[in-house]
């Protein structure tokens, strides 16, 4: 009745519970408010919250600076994925070998990760603003105006700096990944004469499928989730929302605006929008 | 048999890492430099322009010691948690079939979709009305208390295990926990040290959940302090950007020491052997 | 996979109901006003984080709490940035907001009041006038659509526009009394500021798209061009006419010459060096000291103005008083110790902010006598315009600020039409309750 091994129950009984105490509950608020003209009120207070069914989320696909902002996060994801999977497994592998100076390579790609955004964004200031040293080095093929005002590529250049920053993270989770590829796998490879790009296609790649799964989901929900960059790096949504994001919108009207029904609206249809992806991304990479 | 190691692999490993370093050796330049300079010949380190004064700037405004310890509480409670009750529960959502682990395992995907920025504040009004957890390590701690990220990447290494080996030490009749502790845990050390190190990351860093449940400086971590600090007061300093860039430097430092300790267990182990053997 | 799928979705209506039945209802403890209002005892503030403003509370603090022991305040420092809105707003809905709020802006008092969570100060039986003796004519920007006082007018810093006499001298514009009146002649000094590279722009003020922002470009002169109007009078925003139309103009030539950056600096632009001027009220003084040597003027109107005839913007921080207090005698008695003259007096001495009391330069001669250049902003205390006090007042200012980023900042749509779009939008949202 309990499944073969029941005593898995036992062994999940606090995640669950901590789930259930710290997310199901607020999750709960924040679907209940979404039908409702909410904002927060002091305990006690006699206020009027009319229910407003949908108009919500009506308001959500009617707004076009929120349709701006799934735009945007689309064209992050487009732009963050791929090159995330890409440069952390290719990373990662160059990394796993016996390398000279090893421990100073795995380092440095470590470090942006770990450096908080408000400190490293400075630093992408330097770079990127209009005198800023990339644009120094590019000279007359500088964009005007400059990256991060420049409504096109203002989310390409947060793309840019997000999976630069997050890379040290994906490249630990193949790192660890790397370290069950068996060894004997790559010595007959080697044995049948691959050379060492068909190994990585051959017994890599596939070696590390789970892994891959993970790396996708992951960066997929962190990217959708996006919110600390765009709010540091272009205060407030950039030219023209260029650069919001759905998490940064949410936060305006929710937090800043008071608007918690529609906060919780946008947030809902942003969950959903996630969840599909990533069901869909599971199904093509997930062959368990 | 040594395998030779291709010079353009260095080379492209180097270039990688110089384009990651960059950033960050800026930040340590530009937290010694007695005067601002944001031009390009800034970067390289001018004997003139070295001071320790920012470091001596932020410490005067915001206690780095106590604001370090508070991170280290904060941070530690946080690794606890995940690494007690996240292994135990990835394990069970990988190996053990019981009712009810396709719920939760999907729960903890809903989970991870969720922006926090949209529980914000309801989970604010629940731990400190309905708990009252305000003003504690305890409120801090609790909506992290368990890195979901962690449990699913130490149920997807529990996943790449091979299948006989459970199966052997079932025959053998060993319990359930026994199995765990005994095989499963020591060959995923990569992975436990993985979670450890990714998880330890976000309660470092975060800064808006600590300032939100308590306003009492002597408990606020280091990177809410930092943000304090760079709202307002960092004009007054000498170097403005200085100072907040020898914070950031304080308030990156113990991780990157931990990584260069702990990333050594990162080695290929035989994992086929131990199957045939 | 169906039945987990089914599971999950039946845990929903579930969860939903235990919401329902206890969403911010836990404890309603909000029939105690009339008792909460005689009661005396110890109370929790909040001040802002800015180092002389700290100065003066503590030293206030202390001051009180010696005088009464049996009524201690306990102080803590809040960050003064956006991020300060957003934490009294969460710490309204817990119910943990402290007595009072040294630090509570203006445009967020809608916002506070509609939540609930703010004690109106005509409950005490000498609130209203105390307020209105204090600060005279000008208190009236602060009551709220029902008549009430909500807030205490605390301290402003009128927003002028402070130029770097280095600069100026290299750019060959009178570094004493340079033409900044009308805006033909800003625009002239701005370019010769600029073409003589004396700084690398004219004027810096930041053109991100936070609400709040508009207050210090469009705004000022704003208030400075129809002597005195506010963003929305009488439910009616009046910032798409004629004047606003010139304001615009104004700021669309500084953008478009590159007189003024696109991008927001890192840092204040003004003390670095990198703009020759500033628009920014008398707390940014202590921050230029000992780097920018500073003159101020007025802000620009479009056909000029005498000096003692232009308003600006106030820049107003306020004192406000929580619903979650208990003890909202001492509360009050503590408001009005805060902003009594001797404590006004201490406020000016350590922060140079201009309290928002009449006749400062009357109560205070030594203190104009030692900083004569402080002389001009007590003078325009009497002549600052507040942001309206409406509903929505922070999604209002957002949409203004869109407008005009989108088309005087980035020349991406008409100015006129972008603010007249806007200007509909704010009629609707100030209409709202």
């Amino acid at each position: 009745m309990l499944g073969r091994q029941p005593i898995g129950i036992a062994f999940v009984a606090p995640y669950a519970v901590f789930l259930a105490a710290v997310f199901a509950y607020p999750l709960g608020i924040a679907v209940y408010m979404s039908f409702y003209d909410w904002f927060f009120a002091a305990p006690g207070a006699v206020v009027d919250r009319p229910f407003v069914g949908f108009s919500n989320y009506v308001a959500v696909f009617s707004d076009p600076a929120v349709l701006r902002s799934f735009l945007n996060i689309a064209i992050f994801l487009v732009i963050n994925v791929p090159l995330t999977v890409g440069l952390s497994l290719g990373l990662a592998s160059a990394l796993n070998a016996a390398i000279p100076l090893r421990t100073f390579f795995r380092v440095s790609f470590y470090v942006p990760y770990v450096t908080a955004s408000v400190a490293v964004v400075g630093v992408w200031f330097f770079l990127f603003s209009s005198d800023g040293l990339v644009n120094e080095v590019l000279g007359d093929l500088a964009p005007d105006p400059s990256w991060l005002v420049n409504s096109t590529w203002a989310m390409p250049v947060i793309a840019v700096f997000v999976t630069w920053k997050q890379l040290g993270f994906f490249i630990l989770l193949y790192l660890a990944a790397l370290q069950n590829v068996p060894k004997e796998l790559y010595e007959s490879a080697a044995v049948d004469g691959a050379s060492r790009l068909r190994s990585f296609w051959t017994v890599t790649v596939p070696g590390v499928r789970p892994a891959t799964t993970l790396v996708v989901l992951l960066a997929t929900i962190t990217g959708a989730n996006l919110f600390t960059e765009p709010y540091l790096l272009t205060n407030g949504g950039g030219p023209d929302g260029a650069s919001a994001s759905p998490v940064l919108v949410m936060y305006q009207r929710g937090i800043q605006q008071g608007q918690a029904g529609l906060a919780a609206a946008i947030g809902i249809v942003l969950v959903i929008g996630v969840l599909i992806i990533s069901l869909i991304n599971r199904k093509l990479l997930e062959r368990d | 048999m040594p395998r030779k190691v291709h010079p353009l692999r260095i080379l492209a490993l180097a270039v990688g890492a110089l384009i990651f370093l960059f950033p960050f050796y800026y930040m340590l330049i530009g937290s010694l430099q007695s005067e601002p300079d944001s031009s390009p010949a800034g970067a390289l380190p001018n004997p003139g322009n070295l001071t320790g004064g920012n470091y001596a700037d932020i410490d005067e405004r915001i206690d780095l010691g106590t604001t370090l310890v508070n991170s280290g509480i904060f941070t530690g409670g946080v690794l606890l948690g995940t690494v007690v009750f996240g292994v135990l529960a990835g394990y069970a959502l990988a190996r053990l079939h019981f009712r009810g682990r396709s719920l939760l395992f999907n729960l903890m995907l809903l989970v991870q979709v969720i922006p926090f920025q949209l529980l914000t504040i309801p989970l604010y009004v629940l731990i400190v009305r309905t708990y009252g957890l305000g003003d504690s390590y305890l409120g801090m701690i609790l909506p992290f208390a368990i890195n979901s990220t962690a449990v699913f990447v130490f149920r997807q290494y529990f996943l790449q295990l091979p299948r006989e080996l459970f199966e052997a030490a079932q025959v053998d009749g060993a319990s359930e926990l026994a199995i765990l502790f005994r095989i499963a845990l020591p060959l995923v050390k990569p992975a436990l040290l993985t979670a450890v190190l990714l998880t330890f990351i976000g309660p470092w860093n975060e800064f808006l959940w600590p300032f939100l449940i308590t306003k009492q400086a002597d408990m606020q971590p280091l990177a809410v302090a930092l943000a304090n600090y760079m709202s307002n007061v960092a004009a007054r300093a000498t170097n403005p950007f200085g100072a907040l860039l020898a914070g950031a430097c304080v308030l990156a430092a113990p991780v990157i020491v931990l990584f260069v300790i702990f990333q050594r267990h990162f080695v290929a182990t035989n994992l086929g052997s131990s199957v045939k053997g | 996979m169906k039945r987990t799928l089914t599971a999950l979705l039946a845990t929903i209506p579930l969860a939903l109901t235990t919401v329902a039945c206890n969403v911010d209802g836990g404890g309603g403890d909000g029939g105690d006003d009339a008792e909460s209002a005689g009661k005396h005892g110890p109370i929790t503030i909040w001040y802002s984080n800015n180092t002389e403003e700290v100065a003066w509370g503590k030293d206030m603090v202390a001051k009180w709490n010696g005088a009464h022991p049996d009524e201690k305040v306990t102080a803590q420092e809040i960050p003064a940035g956006k991020t300060a809105e957003e934490a009294i707003g969460a710490s309204i809905t817990a119910g943990t907001a402290p007595c009072l709020v040294f630090n509570t802006a203006p445009a967020a008092v809608p916002q506070f009041q509609k939540q609930g969570g703010l004690v109106p100060l005509d409950d005490f039986p000498d609130g209203a006038k105390y307020i209105e003796d204090r600060t005279g004519e000008n208190a009236a920007q602060y009551k709220s659509p029902d008549g009430k006082y909500y807030q205490l007018p605390w301290k402003s810093n009128p927003v002028v526009i402070f130029y770097n006499k280095k600069a100026f001298a290299k750019a060959g514009v009178d570094a004493e009394n340079p033409p900044l009146s009308t805006y033909d002649e800003f625009l002239d000094t701005a370019r010769k500021v600029v073409k003589s590279n004396a700084a690398q722009y004219a004027i810096w003020p930041a053109p991100s798209s936070e609400f709040f922002q508009s207050w210090f470009d469009f705004y000022p002169l704003f208030a400075a061009e129809t002597d005195g109007k506010l963003l929305v009078e009488d439910g009616k925003s009046t910032f798409a006419g004629d004047e606003g139309k010139k304001v615009t103009a104004f700021w669309q030539t500084i953008y478009k010459e590159g007189l003024a950056g696109k991008e927001k600096y890192n840092g204040d632009a003004f003390a670095d060096g990198k703009a020759a001027m500033a628009i920014v009220g008398p707390w940014a003084i202590p921050v230029y000291k000992g780097k920018v040597e500073w003159g101020s003027a007025p802000v620009p109107t479009s056909q000029g103005k005498d000096a003692g005839e232009i308003h600006t913007f106030s820049d107003a921080k306020n004192v406000a008083m929580y619903s979650a207090c208990k003890n909202r005698a001492t509360a009050w008695d503590l408001m009005k110790f805060a902003t009594s003259e001797e404590q006004d007096g201490a406020l000016l001495e350590a922060t140079g902010q201009m309290p928002l009391r009449t006749g400062l330069q009357d109560v205070y001669p030594d203190y104009f006598e030692k900083n004569p250049a402080y002389k001009e902003f007590a003078d325009l205390t009497a002549r600052t315009v507040e942001v309206p006090n409406v509903p929505n007042s922070i999604a209002i200012w957002q949409a203004v600020r869109d407008a005009y980023s989108n088309s005087v900042i980035f020349g991406k749509s008409d100015p006129d039409q972008a603010m007249q779009d806007a200007a509909t939008k704010v009629d609707q949202l100030a209409g709202q309750s």
